[in-house]
């Protein structure tokens, strides 16, 4: 193993300034936010019964979701199929992935009409037709395997070949719960711009795409962006094998979100209307242009694809092209309304009220506040 | 065992409303929330435009997907009669059913008032319930998703399951113009001034529904969806007609 060039003091300093903010952050933004749900109720969301029920809350809670079983994904093929060079980057994704996940449950517990009342109604209802159930379970073992594996990964001397049974589960754990969340959308017969049969897929490359982007965006976030301080073995997994996989990954999610559209914007199909109105928006073209593209060509092109500063933006990028792209599909699904949409020319419109957008904080900084708790007390970086 | 359904003749519909005005009544719904709605569209450009209506409840489908997507089976179907109710109490208000209703027909009531001034403020209710109207219906029954919505739930139509499930046993349909069954008829088919509703048990081959819906072939909305709704429409077209699929074009905005 490579020695640190930064100490253990410096690192763990700057994590619990980094936890601090987020702490402060987090009680900011989620004050304000309980504070406006406790107001107005539900009233606070800008979702409504013409048919936009789902808002940016759920956009967020899928995100984080997606983000964290990516990072799953990420860990738990590394550890299997890998071998000693991932080292680096596998405790940290794992913390990462419970980290985030725990930021997006928040906010769909902030979302649910009664939250208390769904952890017990779910589990005994035994409601095996729905997705949702299914979601839930598997959400719940999933982070049962996270927590073994990070358990077993306390020991300093952990060696991976012990392991590979435990990754095992976790990567199918994280598959399944994936895989699910894009049944419960693109089992949506009736909803033609969500149902497609490659939902799952998309939706698992789409979470590979996140872990990746996450991982790198993270390590540097570790190291306070200073790039001296990463250690070489981590710079070299990244110069090497994390941008070409981050890289593909790009690539294949720009191959999916190009073929819907292209099968959108070509098509009649009913309900696919709704492709016109978000190819032609500035959003889209941040999406695809800006989040995707520029990461690409930052990735591809040798003389940038080594700079950390490129591998940071990169990732960075990507974050948010794939939340936009989760606000896309996730909206934009139920902007064609169902019933009154057959015959009401009109798109709905929704935009994300002050309080919704306070629960993207809420997510971040939770997300930010637990994973700094990890590096400062499980010492994450001492892979490196 | 009875699996009730409604027949609706749009061609004796007039689009008056009695029936979401009925509805709103009997189940007390708040102003906007309509179990029961009659829409209200046009079809063609000017000069040639034709206003049209839709009445509209809940399915209660054979086959209803927000029974299948629904968490916690707070949405349930009734094997005694076919209904799709609601248990207030299971449900934890994630709108999954929403979603998959494709009749928009379920409403989630904390959000902000539809119709304004918000009525929920010059009635607020001390119970946990939405509001607290001066006048109530006598039936509460949250299991069956009957009586003032509570907090954080979805709610539909229920048929008028507490109406209905009092009929005698084996009646063939429940019309108000028969005396001693009047009181078990849904309020939006005893209200309907031009009887265009009929109510009756679809699993009775001689009832009066099935065979209006043999004799003026019924449809049912959007069958494609698998959801083999319960409503059937007769649709002659001389009015009010069961709407074609959506039209988006420029040439039919408003
Ligand atoms: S119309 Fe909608 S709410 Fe009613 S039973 Fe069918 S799917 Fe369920
Ligand atoms: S909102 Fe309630 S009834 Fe609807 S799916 Fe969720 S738990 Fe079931």
């Amino acid at each position: 193993m490579t020695s640190v060039t930064v100490s253990n003091k410096e690192i763990t300093s700057k994590q619990l300034g980094i936890m601090l903010l987020a702490l402060i952050g987090l009680g900011i933004a989620g004050g304000i936010a309980i504070s406006n749900l406790m107001a107005e109720g539900h009233a606070a969301y800008n979702t409504n019964n013409l048919g936009l029920f789902w808002g940016f809350p759920i956009v967020i809670y899928d995100y984080f979701l997606l983000t964290s079983t990516g990072l799953a994904m990420v860990a738990s093929m590394a550890l299997i199929f890998g071998g000693e060079e991932y080292r680096p980057i596998i405790r940290r994704s794992l913390w990462l992935a419970l980290a985030g996940l725990l930021g997006g449950v928040a906010v769909l517990m902030l979302e649910l009409g009664h939250p208390l009342r769904a952890l017990w109604a779910i589990p005994f209802s035994f409601a095996f037709s729905s997705p949702l159930y299914w979601k839930v379970m598997a959400v719940s073992f999933y982070v049962l395997s996270l927590l073994i594996l990070q358990v077993r990964m306390m020991k300093p001397d952990w060696r991976m070949q012990d392991l590979r049974i435990n990754a095992m589960v976790t990567l199918a754990l994280a598959l399944g719960v994936t895989a699910i969340a894009g049944v419960v959308y693109g089992s949506q017969s009736f909803r033609p711009f969500w149902a497609s049969g490659d939902i799952p897929v998309a939706f698992i490359f789409e979470s590979l795409l996140g872990g990746l982007a996450f991982i790198i965006f993270f390590t540097y976030l570790a190291y306070a962006f200073n790039a001296a301080a990463v250690p070489a073995s981590v710079k070299r997994l990244f110069n090497d094998r994390l941008s070409t996989l981050l890289a593909l990954a790009i690539f294949i999610h720009l191959l999916f979100v190009l073929a819907r559209m292209s099968s959108g914007l070509y098509g009649n199909v009913e309900g696919l209307q709704v492709w016109q109105h978000i190819a032609a928006s500035p959003l889209f073209f941040a999406e695809i242009l800006i989040g995707l593209l520029l990461p690409l060509v930052l990735l591809m092109y040798p003389g940038t694809r080594i700079r950390p500063w490129a591998q940071i933006l990169a990732s960075l990028l990507v974050m948010n092209a794939l939340l936009i792209s989760r606000y896309e599909y996730i909206i934009g699904g139920q902007l064609v309304p169902l019933f009154k949409g057959s015959w009401a020319p009109e798109l709905l419109s929704y935009a994300p009220s002050p309080t919704e957008w306070l629960l993207l904080l809420v997510a971040i900084f939770l997300s930010n506040a637990v994973n700094a708790l990890g590096e400062v007390t499980l010492r994450l970086g001492r892979e490196g | 065992m009875a699996k009730w359904g409604m027949v609706i003749d749009l061609d004796t519909c007039t689009g008056c409303q009695a029936c979401t005005t009925a509805c709103a009544m009997e189940n007390n719904r708040l102003p906007g929330e309509n179990w029961q709605d009659v829409l209200f569209y046009h079809e063609g450009t000017y000069p040639n435009v034709k206003l049209m209506w839709f009445p509209r409840p809940c399915m209660h489908c054979e086959n209803p997907s927000c029974v299948s997507v629904c968490p916690t089976k707070a949405t349930y179907k009734d094997p005694d009669g076919g209904f799709v109710l609601m248990d207030y109490n299971k449900c934890i208000g994630c709108k999954y059913c929403q979603v998959a209703c494709p009749y928009g027909v379920r409403f989630y009531v904390d959000e902000k008032a539809v119709v304004q001034p918000d009525i929920r403020g010059v009635f607020p209710s001390e119970a946990g319930r939405q509001w607290d109207p001066p006048y109530k219906g006598p039936q509460d029954d949250p299991s069956r998703g009957i009586g003032i919505q509570p907090h954080g739930v979805v709610s539909k139509c229920t048929f008028c399951y507490h109406k209905v499930s009092k009929a005698p046993k084996g009646v063939a349909d429940l019309d108000e113009d028969i005396p001693e069954l009047k009181e078990y008829v849904p309020a939006c088919v005893r209200v309907c001034a031009p009887k265009a509703r009929f109510f009756g048990d679809l699993d009775q081959p001689n009832s009066n529904v099935n065979k209006m819906i043999a004799d003026k072939r019924g449809v049912r909305l959007k069958d494609e969806t698998g959801n083999k709704p319960q409503v059937y429409y007769l649709s002659g077209g001389a009015t009010a007609s069961v709407p074609s699929l959506r039209s988006m074009s420029d040439s039919d905005k408003a």
